[in-house]
């Protein structure tokens, strides 16, 4: 059993921001950088795969070499190696593009991505992997049941309003697996000081594809005017609605 | 000439009997004494052999003056130092007869046992015989008025392996048994007296009394003979079975004791020891019996059951499935029934060497409930280290990962943004920008005092007008300060205590690698946690520096003259020790010094300095769910209620951020809201000041 888990290492913002000169980005004064939520709970997931079937998990993510402190937390966490991809734009068609190239050379029984990263919020890169590598995928994932002899896994997907979507999936597969599936183990600082003796495999993204969009601007937007709360009977608040939108659409 | 026939009436089998027992009684008390060591050499690690004098010179001022015995309990430790004393000169007594009977005469011809060295020798061994008799008495009623901490139910609830009841039992046989050999060795003499009566037996006062009343009821002459030659067999049986009984029973506490004294680390608690570099997991913690050190499982069979741990502890207190007692007499039961005369023996309850040291009857929650707060270790009259024990367990569940989710996310927190709050590092130094005035960066420019805040004073809104405060005394003082804002992370101290030792060293690395890179001369801190760490721990990772906490400082200021308070605050106040400065550093006085200083008048608690009582934060508790009996009041509650129970005391002096949050909320919820307010010191201080500090721009809260 191999699993591939594509890991992100996110930057968090706190309160207080300023942007690059040019206006594309945070400074990276102001930015914090963390393993992204949701990673940590898929490499649990493929943890407690390999406790249960035995094999191998690989991790892989596209970043710097500042990135890399990711990698070893999930290292210490009990990862079998890990893969990080230079020179990788940070959209998520990019980063999917880049992933794809790694991960089908894999051949792993098994991908799992978070649902989404933290900073980025797009949820688009778990998608579009599978949709590169051809392979089925679940998204939202809260519970795997993997059957390693009949090469499928049940899953259980979160939608809306507390539903779930249980479904059958043929593997290999991509699944983005969601917060709350697991309870992610400790990756204590002495596996992470030991995990720094591990050689992570670097390799260069064979580049290629356009971006899917490009930075034009980053701000903080406006302060909006505070909303105006219409009390009364539903005739008269529908009254003064329509009021309203005449007003703004002269 | 003054003497008497040592064995009088006996015939030659039946002394050549006396000595073939003394032989196996030797024999197997000498063989107790080789398993125990043999049980020892199994842990991990090797005896400290440092500093040999040290140890020996420490080892005996603190057995023959009681120093540790006789705290918090005089008529305990008076009644302990006559049957120390009794016993020790017994048996010096009785090796001063042996030497004259077996070497003495029979080799040199030397027969010293007579004149006047025979009565003062019998005076002697009379009057400390008597000594060890009064002192059992006194220490038999003590016991049989059955106070608290002497009754060993468990406070957990769990059932042990090894009955309880048995040690009830081997109590009272310890005590019966050595106050049967003092009585029976007065019966003896008294019988031989009675025997022929001579007169230089006044010598031996008790004896010779005794033996008055004999003669008087007509025991005397035959009749007193054939009855001291029963009993001398009889206390002579006694005595070595006695002897061979000392390794098994509580007795072994009478060699234990001392060892454990002599091979303890003096600076247990305050600097926990590291592990070895590259460490296995095997190697981090205690998971199995042998992975303790000797030392530790040589404390463990020194307890005494005294229950002073059990009585200082917070977490007993406060209805915590945690008592330091009972955790010493699980593990000793454990090391025992796997490594010991018991497990040799296959005497149930067994243990196995490679058994989880957790789990029955020790559960995690017991270790999880301590607060590192030392009460156990700084009272414990034989040593134990309570303290390093727990966090050795705990070093073993956060390695593998086992511990309370809301730890481990703060742990996790701690290691991504360098504070437990989850600020970004940013926003540390974001309380030195709402002053009137610039607090120097250290990192930039050079300082005289480099001021490490910590966390909680650094980012906890409530703390922070404190942390302010304090830079506007030293403003006002002229004191020539800087901090290190982003550079600064948590100096690991509880990180530390709840036994991530891989994430302390982080923390310690790149803290002393900030503070390396400033100019200064010395580091202030206001936060007990982070002196303790800074000044006791940092040294051993290379970061040695004078290291002073905000107390001192400020008490320095006022007797430099840099401070001169302006006017008396004349309130009654009551101070709490917080526990990583006083009972850890000994930092009792200054504070007070300081709340003397601003006029106020100082009303103390029942529970003062050394036997200050935790607010229940420490050892990372704060990062940690309740583990509390939901009925019982926490430790910062019980506190409020001793600090409100003084007569019209308004303010609870603080000086710890730790205990500004803790103490803050036990008022409101002990109930006491509106009859004492909490004071951090340093605000005591700026009220007294004789400066009008200007009103902040924004601050928080």
């Amino acid at each position: 059993m191999k699993t591939v888990v594509c890991i992100k290492q996110v930057l968090q913002l706190g309160d207080e921001v300023e942007f690059t000169d040019d206006g594309l980005d945070v400074d990276p004064d102001y930015l914090d950088p963390a393993l992204n939520e949701w990673d940590s709970f898929a490499t649990e997931e493929a943890l407690q795969l390999r406790e249960r079937l035995g094999g191998e998990v690989v991790l892989v993510t596209c970043g710097s070499k500042a990135s890399e402190a990711a990698l070893r937390r999930c290292l210490a966490m009990g990862a079998d190696r890990a893969i990080r991809i230079e020179g990788v734009d940070r959209d998520p068609f990019s980063v999917a593009r880049a992933l794809a190239e790694v991960v089908s050379a894999e051949n792993a029984d098994l991908v799992l991505c978070g649902v989404q990263s933290s900073d980025a919020v797009q949820a688009a890169t778990g998608t579009a992997l599978a949709e590169l590598l051809d392979l089925p995928r679940a998204a939202v994932v809260t519970k795997v049941d993997y059957d390693a002899g009949a090469r499928t896994a049940v899953v259980d997907r979160e939608l809306e309003g507390g539903l779930v979507d249980r479904v059958e999936i043929d593997t290999p597969a991509v699944l983005t697996i969601q917060t709350g599936i697991n309870e992610p183990r400790y990756a204590n600082l002495r596996a992470i000081k030991q995990a720094e003796q591990v050689e992570i495999d670097v390799r260069n993204a064979a580049g290629g594809g356009a971006p899917a969009y490009r930075v034009r601007k980053m701000f903080v937007p406006d302060r909006g005017e505070g909303a105006e709360m219409i009390d009364g009977s539903p005739a008269e608040i529908a009254a003064r609605i329509a009021s309203i939108v005449k007003e703004r659409l002269v | 000439m003054e003497t008497r026939e040592t064995f009088a009436g006996l015939s030659t089998w039946q002394i050549a009997l006396w000595y073939t027992l003394i032989v196996i009684s030797t024999s197997i008390f000498a063989w107790g004494v080789i398993r125990l060591v043999i049980k020892y050499r199994r842990g991990r690690g090797s005896f400290p052999v440092d500093r040999p004098l040290h140890r020996a010179g420490r080892t005996a001022w603190i057995v023959f003056t009681h120093a540790w015995i006789k705290r918090r309990d005089g008529v305990a430790g008076l009644a302990h130092a006559m049957i120390f004393y009794g016993f020790v000169v017994l048996f010096i007594g009785t090796g001063i007869l042996a030497f004259q009977d077996d070497f003495a005469r029979p080799i040199l011809g030397w027969d010293f046992w007579q004149g006047p060295f025979y009565l003062v020798y019998s005076l002697f061994l009379d009057v400390f015989g008597a000594f060890l008799i009064i002192g059992l008495v006194i220490l038999g009623v003590k016991r049989a008025r059955k106070p608290k901490r002497l009754d060993y139910t468990r406070v957990d609830g769990v059932t042990s392996r090894y009955a309880r009841w048995r040690y009830k039992v081997g109590d009272w046989v310890f005590v019966d048994s050595l106050l049967f050999l003092g009585v029976t060795g007065f019966f003896l003499e008294a019988l031989r007296i009675a025997e022929t009566d001579p007169p230089f037996e006044k010598w031996s006062p008790v004896g010779w009394v005794v033996g008055q009343g004999l003669i008087a009821i007509g025991v005397d002459g035959e009749t007193a003979s054939a009855a001291h030659f029963r009993s001398w067999w009889v206390h002579g049986v006694a005595a070595l079975t006695f002897v061979a009984a000392i390794p098994f029973t509580k007795a072994v506490h009478m060699m234990a004791a001392p060892a454990s004294v002599a091979t303890r680390n003096d600076r247990a608690s305050k600097e926990l020891v590291g592990l070895p570099p590259n460490a296995k997991p095997e190697e981090v913690g205690y998971g199995v019996v042998t992975d303790m050190t000797p030392a530790h499982l040589l404390q463990l069979d020194a307890c005494t059951k005294c229950g002073k741990c059990h009585e200082a502890c917070p977490a007993t207190a406060s209805g915590y499935p945690l008592s330091p007692r009972d955790l010493v007499l699980d593990l000793r039961e454990q090391s025992e029934g796997a490594l010991g005369i018991r497990g040799w023996l296959t005497v149930p309850p067994l243990f196995h060497s490679d058994e989880n040291l957790l789990g029955n009857p020790i559960r995690p929650e017991t270790v999880w409930s301590c607060m590192q707060c030392m009460a156990c270790v700084e009272i414990c009259p034989v040593g134990i280290e309570h303290v390093p024990i727990i966090n050795n367990l705990r070093r073993r569940l956060v390695d593998k990962g086992e511990m309370d989710s809301q730890l481990q996310t703060t742990l996790e927190t701690i290691y991504e943004s360098g504070n437990s709050f989850g600020e970004p590092k940013r926003k540390r130094g974001r309380w030195a920008k709402e002053l009137d005035f610039e607090v120097k960066d250290a990192r930039k420019e050079p300082v005289d005092v480099l001021w490490f805040v910590g966390d909680f004073a650094s980012l906890d809104p409530r703390n922070i007008r404190v942390t302010q405060a304090l830079a506007r005394i030293l403003h006002h003082a002229g004191v020539d300060f800087g901090i290190l804002y982003e550079g600064e992370r948590n100096a690991g101290n509880d990180v530390r205590r709840v036994g991530e030792e891989g994430l302390f060293t982080d923390l310690a690395e790149s803290n002393i690698e900030a503070i390396s890179a400033c100019e200064f001369s010395r580091i202030l801190t206001s936060d007990p946690h982070s002196f303790n760490t800074l000044k006791n721990e940092y040294p051993a990772l290379g970061g040695s520096w004078d290291v002073v906490h905000h107390s001192q400082f400020l008490l320095e200021l006022f007797q430099s003259g840099a401070l001169t308070a302006g006017r008396s605050l004349g309130r009654r106040v009551t101070y709490h020790d917080p526990c990583t400065l006083g009972r850890y550093n000994g930092v009792y006085d200054e504070p007070r010094a300081l709340i003397a200083a601003t006029g106020c008048e100082l009303i103390e608690m029942q529970r003062v300095r050394d036997n200050s009582f935790c607010c229940g934060a420490g050892g990372g508790r704060i990062w940690m769910s309740e583990l509390k009996a939901p009925d019982a009041p926490r430790p910062s509650e019980s506190r409020m209620h001793e600090a409100t129970a003084l007569d019209r005391v308004s303010t609870f002096v603080v000086c710890c951020p730790k205990d500004v949050t803790m103490y803050e909320d036990a008022v409101k919820t002990s109930g006491h809201e509106g009859e004492i307010e909490v004071r951090e010191l340093t605000e005591l201080v700026l009220e007294s000041l004789d400066f009008e500090p200007v009103a902040l721009a924004a601050t928080a809260d």
